[in-house]
């Protein structure tokens, strides 16, 4: 969500920096063998790659999600092991 | 006894009967129902009725199903007392109650050996009571598991076994499918059945696969052992209807907790708010949002950044009103985000001066803070941001704060009536000292253009000075010096220019305008030498050959001459110039115009007589022509006449181009007559008929064609829109307002007709067919411009020759 953590980028970096930092991201994850990993970096990338739009997301924060429901992806949960005896254990206090 | 509100139960003793089997009848129905406890009381009643052994065994049986009852909802102490008090006051009923009385203190312990004990040997209507028992007790499978009551190769205890592999195995990590295989063998009716469901459910729910999740546990009954965690998996995959609002028992949200890694109820509240922002539910929206508020701060800045501006975003786009979603930010968070949220809120929903007013209230909260440098980009890009939010037209914000003038709304500032933020040019004034950037200097040249043309070319001179490469204040040193007629002071700021960069497409139009304006009042002036130079200078530039331009820059040489005297040169010119342009309609419209305006009108000799299409093309080329280069088209209201008669053999550009012409002159019959012809033609211009149709309509003196232009700027707008002539969109919607406005102002309540929803294709199509059958023309006012021209006798008297032998012609 972050753009600078996608790109893997400091938050005080100049064009160039973004945009060395932009082709090493797209390397890694090109279009045609990762194209979900290359938008998400394409987005990250149109939201700081110039001076105005680092000082935009700064000042304004990120631009909204277009889709409602994209809330629930963004908010999504860990999904955590923990072996039974954490679950049994609302069983036991229940029947106490 | 429990206590009992035994109000429905006397009720049925008010009308008791005494008849045996009405009354079982009627006790059978409470049971069937579920209602054992009026049942009792029936029973009650009708034993101190009659008194009967019949209705004693009624109260007994009563007695049994109601205790019965109270097991099966676990209420096993009140069914212990219940079964003991029956045994006290009815002595031959020991035998019957007493395993009642055991299986309560049973199932109260938690015994489940007693219960499989006692289901090894039981009947089968027994056995089937206590698996049902079991169903409902069974909260750890290892009680079977490892039961000794049971035989090792027991079905049940070797489901168990199974079950506590399962369970612990999709608790601990991925399991495959194939794994789960095992489960199958567990028949529905088994005491494990529940936990089955459970299994696969959990399993399910790693795999991220909620629908099956779901299903699984919807399946398992409300009151088997297991349920509890069915409800817990509701919460866990956000499933608004499973999920309780119950207090939680500490045990509930630990597993919640280290689950989900403490994102569950997050989750929830987020499922939550978007449905209730899907259904345009404000309440339950409002509710979801303070409830998902407090798990959002724990979240990353960037995640909860985001998840707040989409929730502004869709809210703001849903028609929802601000309030409660400010109340609900600013009550969840008070510091610099509530703020800045609180600023993009009512921004969004364009509340301009509470916007302004909440953004100034985030910038000297956030300077304090020290989260914003006093000065630099950032405290520039967010004033200039402020003054961005104010309307574009002056006028609307003197309206707002109701100032008469600009001096008026200063003076408010200055007073203190009104915060400093309110002024946009002392917004401005500050963006600038914080940093002078392009973008602010845009701002400011574009904010003093309307109000103060001489403080908006001081500031695009700073501009200049600060950002000594920049074309763009150049450009408009160069419009501002052209708007004053300093002519030389505008070319001298054109050679900046070019120093700068001699190609770009900008500068050369600039530098053609200019040598174009220079040579006029050369010629004006009466120093044909300087205006022959700029005239050589212009015939080196590529615009000058671009259309009919070399034509008009021909007839300026031949004023040259006229001004220098020399007959025989400017005789020659008039000669060449039918040819250059193909046509002596507009070779008499053009050297007409220059003529007129250089006071030569009386030096102009006779052209060749046109044809009908060549008059016809010739006012459609002077149109697109003078058009082009800013000026003034005089054209002889006969002349226009003759055009309005016959357009049939003029291609579809010129015929746009004549709608044109008569809105440039003033003479909407024209206008009216092209749109009308370019209607009948059905080309893809449609949309740009309709819009000139639409024009010349709106200038006819009638309501009911004003009606009619509504009508047209509408279908316009929507064929423009599928033709992607964004221009024309663009203009038909500011004919839609200006029209709107019109009737605003006489009572039209801003609209003559129609819900304001875009038209239908069919309605377009007759709109069409109607406009091009018209062939009345409507009564038109008449322009300020031809009033003016009604004056120029002068120039009139010109055209009459020429109008006379067209008349001839005819």
């Amino acid at each position: 969500v972050n753009p600078f953590s996608v790109l893997d980028v400091d938050e005080t970096a100049g064009d160039d920096a973004v945009r060395a930092a932009y082709l090493e991201a797209v390397r890694r994850h090109p279009p045609d063998r990762d194209p979900e990993g290359f938008q998400r970096i394409r987005s990250a990338y149109d939201a700081i790659r110039d001076a105005e739009r680092r000082l935009a997301h700064r000042l304004f924060g990120p631009p909204p999600l277009d889709r409602l429901e994209d809330l629930l992806a963004l908010l999504s949960t860990e999904r955590h092991y923990v072996g039974p005896d954490i679950w049994l254990d609302v069983l036991r206090r229940h029947r106490s | 006894m429990a206590k009992h509100s035994k109000s429905s139960g006397r009720s049925a003793a008010s009308t008791i009967t005494l008849d045996p089997a009405v009354c079982r009848t009627r006790i059978e129905t409470y049971w069937s129902n579920g209602k054992t406890r009026d049942a009792l009381d029936l029973a009650k009643d009708f034993l101190k009725a009659t008194g009967t052994a019949e209705a004693e065994g009624l109260v007994l049986d009563a007695y049994e199903a109601h205790t019965r009852a109270l097991l099966a909802k676990r209420m096993y102490s009140e069914a212990r007392n219940l079964a003991s008090t029956v045994i006290e006051r009815f002595r031959r009923a020991r035998d019957r109650f007493t395993p009642l009385v055991r299986q309560a203190e049973i199932l109260a312990a938690g015994d489940i050996q007693s219960l499989l004990a006692e289901r090894d040997t039981a009947t089968c209507s027994r056995r089937l009571e206590l698996e049902a028992m079991l169903t409902r007790e069974v909260r750890d499978p290892r009680a079977i598991a490892e039961s000794e009551t049971l035989r090792e190769d027991d079905a049940l205890r070797k489901a168990a076994r199974t079950v506590c592999h399962l369970f612990g195995a999709v608790t601990a990590g991925p399991v495959p499918a194939e794994a789960l295989a095992p489960l199958s063998s567990i028949p529905r009716h088994s005491p494990l059945a529940p936990w089955k469901l459970l299994i696969r459910a959990i399993a399910a729910y790693y795999r991220r696969d909620d629908a099956s999740v779901l299903a699984n546990v919807s399946a398992m009954p409300e009151d088997c052992g297991p349920a509890p965690l069915a409800a817990a998996l509701g919460v866990l995959t956000a499933d608004v209807a499973a999920a309780s609002d119950r207090a939680r028992t500490p045990e509930v949200n630990n597993l919640l907790h280290r689950v989900s890694g403490g994102q569950a109820l997050r989750q929830l509240h987020a499922t939550r708010l978007v449905r209730a922002l899907a259904a345009r539910d404000q309440a339950r929206a409002t509710l979801s949002l303070q409830e998902l508020l407090p798990h959002l701060r724990l979240c990353s800045p960037s995640i909860r950044q985001t998840a707040l501006t989409t929730v502004i975003h869709h809210w703001t786009a849903l028609g929802l009103s601000p309030d409660p979603l400010l109340r609900a930010l600013l009550r969840d968070n008070r510091d610099l985000d509530g703020l800045r949220f609180a600023a993009l809120i009512l921004e969004r929903h364009g509340e301009w001066p509470d916007a302004v007013l909440a953004w100034d209230g985030y910038r000297a909260a956030a300077v304090r803070a020290g989260a914003l440098p006093p000065a630099g980009p950032e405290m520039s890009r967010l004033l200039l941001h402020m003054t961005e939010l104010f309307p574009s037209a002056p006028a609307d914000i003197l309206n707002e704060f109701d100032a008469e003038s600009e001096e008026e709304l200063q003076a408010k500032v200055r007073s203190g009536e009104l915060p400093e933020c309110m002024d946009p040019g002392h917004l401005l004034a500050r963006a600038r000292a914080a940093e002078p950037s392009r973008a602010v200097f845009r701002a400011m040249v574009d904010h003093y253009d309307q109000r103060d043309p001489k403080t908006a070319e001081a500031e695009a001179e700073a501009w200049r000075r600060a950002h000594p490469r920049d074309l763009e204040p150049i450009l408009y040193l160069i419009r501002a010096a052209e708007r004053r007629g300093a002519i030389q002071k505008a070319l001298a700021a054109l050679a900046d220019a070019e120093a700068i960069d001699q190609v770009n497409p900008e500068v050369r139009r600039s530098r053609f305008r200019l040598l174009l304006v220079s040579a006029e009042q050369h010629i004006k002036d009466a120093r044909p030498d300087l205006a022959e130079r700029d005239l050589d200078r212009l015939a080196r530039e590529p615009a000058a050959d671009e259309g009919d331009t070399s034509a008009y820059l021909l007839v300026l040489r031949w004023a040259v001459e006229r001004t220098r005297g020399n007959a025989t040169a400017a005789t020659e010119i008039e000669d060449g110039l039918t040819a250059r342009t193909g046509n002596p309609g507009l070779a008499h419209l053009i050297m007409t115009a220059v003529a007129t305006s250089f006071g030569l009108e009386e030096m102009v000799n006779r052209f060749q007589i046109p044809s009908q299409v060549q008059s016809v093309e010739a006012l459609a080329r002077a149109g697109a022509l003078f058009r082009k280069l800013g000026r003034a088209l005089f054209v002889a209201p006969e002349f226009a006449a003759r055009v309005e008669r016959d357009m049939s053999g003029v291609s579809t550009p010129h015929l746009h181009a004549l709608c044109e012409v008569g809105l440039a002159i003033g003479r909407y019959s024209l206008t009216y007559a092209a749109s009308g012809e370019g209607l009948a033609r059905g080309t893809t211009l449609v949309h740009r008929f309709l819009l000139a149709r639409g024009r010349a309509l709106r200038m006819a003196t009638t309501h009911r064609e004003h009606e009619r232009a509504e009508r047209c700027f509408r279908a316009a707008r929507e064929l423009a829109g599928r033709a992607r002539d964004l221009e024309a969109v663009r203009e038909a919607s500011v004919a839609l307002k200006q029209i709107a406005a019109e009737a605003d102002v006489f009572g039209f309540e801003g609209r003559f007709f129609g819900d304001g929803a875009p038209p239908t294709p069919e309605e377009i199509v007759r709109l069409v067919v109607e406009e091009r059958s018209r062939r009345d023309v409507p009564p038109f006012a008449v322009s300020p411009a031809r009033r003016r021209r009604r004056k120029r006798a002068k120039q009139q008297r010109l055209f009459d020759d020429f109008m006379a032998s067209l008349e001839k012609d005819l």
